[in-house]
């Protein structure tokens, strides 16, 4: 344990030192007795005793050396110094250590947010015995909703689970709760509907929506989670739930929607017109296998009730529910999987034999995670982004203030020499400019920590904020985090070891050379060098993080301005819902639509209706095209194409042009067997061939449908007119191709009800609600223009939520960037002052001299722009797949950052060039 | 009297100490004195870099020092031989013998 001792030794160097002296002491008065014995004179004796021991001082400090732990002492002293140094240059400090901070606190915010959202565990008393259900598909892909009737056949017959749940997330009405809330007009203006993350458009009637996850009655069990007030589900038969319908509520939305009133607990509520007890409160921001917490939740088994139309316990084939399960004791995650493999294939049998789940399936197990087991590639492509971004930033924090340390170290050059002269080691002095690197990056991470606590919890009550009650509510914990707190101090002291090396090794080697004093007074040029590549790195990552976010803006403004290939402005979507119920039988349903068509087109402003799903709008469908007159199967199909079913109005309607053939001509009642092609699917049916007078027949077994829906097989359908093609919501445009299939007339109640405009469709969108009330006030329906439904489609989330990221990283890098310039610069000019006192005694004037600061100041921000722009070029060749029509290298997005970038370079290094004109020549050559 | 100065002694002061102490304990001036009478006054060390020497021993482990009173009631630090001690001057010893015997076998070359 001798390093302890040396340790220990550290806190009584006093005694130490004591006793070293008596040690001492005693052995020279004992030499001395024992001279005087061998009969030597007193005076002599002592000082042969002083001549035999040797430099007492210097035995004293070898013992010190043998008994103290050295390095902690001189760390310490290394520490004050640089404590004091940092100190004085308190300008330099506040700078470097803001840099960091920004860089260090982002990326911190970043992983931090990605760790709280996506490492998360369920919301369940011992988390790590929960697991995912889900089976990867015969084509690879992964699926983690499972229909209700194979869930039951999961829940029945796993023995290595003890308890298997289902969540069901739907979105019902809300009333008999007093006043209604309508919250959706109030999340238009915010910044989440702005990024088309939340539906827009208004709410026709007076309907107030409340998001809730339907569950087993288990489901509180199994997740070992108690009522916050009042029950849960547990131990009510169906039965019994049947007759009196119970509901749970969050306590989040208790708070929110009813103001916590004690009240609440065994009234009833209406969801969906249905009445339901609120018979218990969930925990506050209780989540179960959400992120979310609903605003309701209610037994699954009483789904029929809300939606008498539906069969969702009944139908295989509908993917309704993610399923859960807990592990039984002692089973682990793969001998779960083996055994719900065996089942999933005894299922098989059971499916529809088009279907996915017909085919060979393997069951997939794992931990329990709100998140299904693949995020979607969009997702994946935006976090990625967003990650490479912030390392970005943090590329540049540090390039940063490496160059502010090198210029700072340039200018500490006399106190160097000066310590290497009086014989301070060079790796002394590097140990001392490393501790002062350390200590600022210690600085940054505590600054970082808290910029990063405050920028996530204001982001969080920002998101948590802007989303309506009818979502539920984000629960979204960003605590401290331990992980975090290691990985934000490893970060930064790593960042300060880093970016303090290069200058100390710089430093230190030009310390020694520089005895000479032959060029002092000037820059060393190796120490230009590196500094001037810091700089220009800095110049190029932010210039790629810029010019990446401005190809993003543009493309998202170009996305909304292209045209559409139908008219976008003036076309409103009235999407509705008729009351389900056996009231509400088919006939009536389709005298309901009647009578609501008949209303709406006699709206003051409506030119024309026609009922079909919106270009932009969700429920596309596809189907298996054949051309040779068979029935599609997996081998004689040419194509899967999407397919719209329209009225014979439809293109006036929209505005698609027809180009050439002829449009429908069916008259009220009649069937045609015709339909229309866009171009786009001509294409792909007959290349280079006319298609009119074609035929084709669809095939939709196998592919989604809604039960119920219109399926277009059967006939073979002659191609008749072949129209533009129009933009639609995927993202590589394949709906461009599309067959247009006449719809059934008694099927328009299905469809939602486009209406073209003639003046402003707000107003028309105002007049609407009143007219569907007239109708029948338990109709559901929202409105909103197709422009506003285009925000909502995945191209442009993509694109402008990218766009917003990645312009405010790259604003804070071009922040980031111009500090570094300035106090390059500021530093520069310091160092040369004494050269620009002798060209200005010499006879330059002041303009040469400044002159000389910004060509000297400009040369690494112009290489750094070209490496740059060469950086961002392969960037936006990354980026294509979401760039919107435009080409990789868009003029105005490399032009326009560039000429900013440079004028921002000049200004940061215009400011600090012009204290070089006011020197004094002087004063500056008696500044040694 | 030799005054040697280098590697090889100090290597040999770690010897040099542990035999003394194989006597039993004693403080550093009693050491000095020991090996200055038993070598007959031919090593010699320099008296100051004992103490040194001696507090890095301390802290290898091989001896172990505690304060006592000396013959003249002083107040003295003893060293005393710890068990690690004790194999430490076994391994010693025997370099030691290693080094005089190849020293040896050089010289003897070429005189047979």
């Amino acid at each position: 344990m001798a390093w302890f001792s040396r340790l220990r030794g550290l806190f009584r160097t006093k005694e130490l030192a004591r006793e070293q002296d008596e040690e001492l002491q005693f052995h020279l008065s004992m030499r001395e007795q024992w001279n005087v014995e061998q009969g030597i004179a007193r005076e002599e004796a002592r000082r042969d005793a002083r001549v035999r021991l040797g430099n007492a001082s210097v035995w004293r400090e070898r013992m010190s050396e043998v008994d103290l732990m050295i390095l902690p002492r001189t760390v310490l002293q290394d520490l004050r110094y640089g404590a004091r140094m940092l100190g004085r240059s308190a300008g330099f400090t506040t700078v470097a250590v803001l840099a960091l901070a920004i860089g260090i606190g982002i990326n911190t915010a970043a992983f931090t947010a990605y760790k709280a959202m996506f490492t998360r565990a369920l919301d369940a008393r011992d988390p790590g015995r929960m697991v995912n259900l889900a089976l990867i598909l015969h084509s690879g892909d992964t699926n983690s909703w499972l229909s209700y009737p194979d869930y039951e056949a999961y829940r029945d017959h796993m023995r290595s689970l003890s308890g298997v749940i289902a969540q069901y997330p739907e979105q019902l009405t809300l009333s008999g709760a007093g006043e209604v809330v309508s919250q959706r007009s109030a999340a238009n203006g915010s910044l989440m509907a702005r990024w088309g993350l939340l539906p827009t458009g208004t709410a026709a009637s007076n309907v107030e929506f409340a998001s809730t996850f339907a569950v087993l009655k288990n489901y509180f069990e199994v997740l070992g989670i108690a009522a916050f007030r009042g029950r849960t589900f547990e131990g009510m038969s169906k039965p019994e739930l049947a007759a009196s319908p119970a509901v749970m509520i969050s306590e989040n939305y208790w708070q929110r929607r009813f103001g916590a009133d004690p009240a609440l607990l065994g009234k009833s509520i209406r969801l969906n017109g249905v009445a339901f007890t609120v018979i218990g409160i969930t925990p506050r921001d209780f989540v179960g296998t959400s992120v979310v917490t609903p605003d309701f939740w209610l037994p699954l088994s009483l789904e029929p009730l809300v939606h008498p139309d539906e069969h969702l316990l009944e139908d295989r084939e509908n993917q309704c529910c993610r399923v859960f399960g807990r592990l039984a004791a002692g089973v682990s995650m793969s001998q779960a999987q083996a055994e719900m493999n065996l089942l999933a294939d005894r299922l098989r049998a059971l499916h529809d034999s088009h279907s996915e789940l017909a085919k060979p399936v393997n069951a997939q197990i794992w931990a329990g995670s709100p998140f299904p087991r693949k995020l979607n590639a969009g997702f994946r492509l935006a976090i990625l982004l967003i990650m490479v971004a912030v390392g970005m930033v943090l590329v540049i924090s540090c390039a940063n203030v490496a160059s502010l340390q090198l210029a700072r170290v340039a200018s500490r050059q006399d106190e160097l020499d000066m310590r290497l002269s009086l014989g301070a080691s060079r790796l002394r002095l590097i140990r001392q400019l490393l501790t002062e690197s350390a200590l600022l990056g210690l600085l940054a991470g505590a600054f970082a920590l808290l910029f990063s606590w405050g920028l996530l919890a204001a982001a969080v009550a920002k998101f948590a904020g802007d989303l309506p009650a009818e979502y539920g509510t984000l629960v979204f914990h960003v605590n401290p985090d331990l992980e975090v707190f290691a990985y934000v101090f490893g970060i930064s002291l790593l960042a300060g070891v880093l970016f303090g090396l290069a200058p100390a090794l710089e430093s230190s080697r030009s310390a020694l050379s520089s005895a000479l004093k032959a060029n002092a007074g000037t820059a060393p040029a190796r120490g230009r060098r590196l500094r001037d590549l810091l700089v220009a790195a800095q110049v190029a990552v932010s210039l790629v993080l810029l010019i990446a976010g401005s190809l993003l803006i543009r493309s998202s403004i170009h996305a909304l301005k292209m045209d559409t290939g139908y008219e976008s402005n003036h076309v409103v979507d009235l999407d509705f819902h008729l009351p389900e119920g056996r009231e509400y039988t088919a006939e009536r349903k389709a005298a309901i639509a009647r009578e609501l068509r008949t209303r709406i087109v006699a709206l003051p402003g409506v030119a024309a209706i026609t009922s079909a799903r919106a270009p932009d709008g969700p429920g596309l469908r596809w189907a298996a095209i054949s051309i040779n007159g068979e029935k599609p199967t997996d081998h004689n199909s040419q194509a899967y194409l999407y397919y719209t079913c329209v009225q014979t109005n439809y293109f006036e309607t929209m505005g698609i042009p027809l180009l050439f053939g002829r449009g429908f001509e069916a008259q009220q009642g009649q069937h045609e067997a015709s339909v229309i092609v866009s171009e786009a699917a001509a294409k792909q049916l007959w290349p280079g061939q006319n298609p009119i007078g074609r035929t084709v027949r669809l095939g939709t077994d196998g592919q989604f449908h809604p039960q119920g829906e219109f399926r277009p097989d059967g006939p073979s359908y002659e191609v008749i007119g072949v129209t533009r093609d129009t933009r639609g919501e995927m993202l590589d445009n394949s709906d461009a191709a599309q067959v247009y299939v006449p719809m059934p007339e008694d099927r328009l109640g299905d469809h939602p009800i486009l209406i073209r405009t003639q003046g402003d469709p707000a107003q028309t969108m105002g007049a609407i609600g009143a007219a569907i009330a007239s109708v029948d006030p338990n109709v559901v329906a929202t409105t909103s223009t197709l422009e506003q439904m285009l925000r909502l489609t995945t191209p442009f989330i993509t694109a402008a939520f990218a766009a917003a990221i990645a312009t405010t990283i790259g604003l804070v890098g071009l922040l980031l960037a111009s500090m570094g310039i300035y106090g390059t610069v500021s530093y520069m000019v310091v160092l040369r002052t004494r050269e620009v006192g002798i060209r200005m005694a010499l006879g330059a004037k002041r303009r040469d001299v400044l002159l000389l600061m910004l060509r000297e100041s400009t040369r690494p921000v112009l290489a750094g722009l070209l490496a740059g722009m060469i950086l961002a070029v392969g960037a936006s060749y990354l980026l294509r797949k979401v760039l919107y029509g435009l080409s990789t290298v868009d003029g105005v997005s490399f032009g326009g950052v560039v000429l900013l970038f440079l004028s921002i370079a000049l200004l940061a290094s215009y400011l600090p060039s012009r204290r070089a004109m006011r020197v004094d020549p002087m004063v500056a050559l008696r500044y040694e | 009297m030799t005054r040697t100065k280098g590697d090889n002694l100090q290597g040999s002061l770690a010897l040099l100490v542990l035999k003394s102490l194989e006597q039993g304990p004693m403080h550093g001036w009693g050491i000095a004195l020991h090996i200055q009478r038993i070598s007959n006054e031919v090593l010699r060390v320099e008296e100051g870099s004992l103490y040194p020497a001696l507090h890095r021993m301390e802290q290898e482990g091989w001896i172990a020092a505690a304060w006592g009173l000396s013959e003249n009631n002083r107040r003295a630090r003893f060293y005393r031989l710890t068990d690690q001690g004790r194999k430490q001057l076994a391994v010693e010893r025997e370099n030691w013998q290693k080094i005089i015997g190849a020293v040896g076998l050089v010289l003897g070359f070429g005189q047979a």
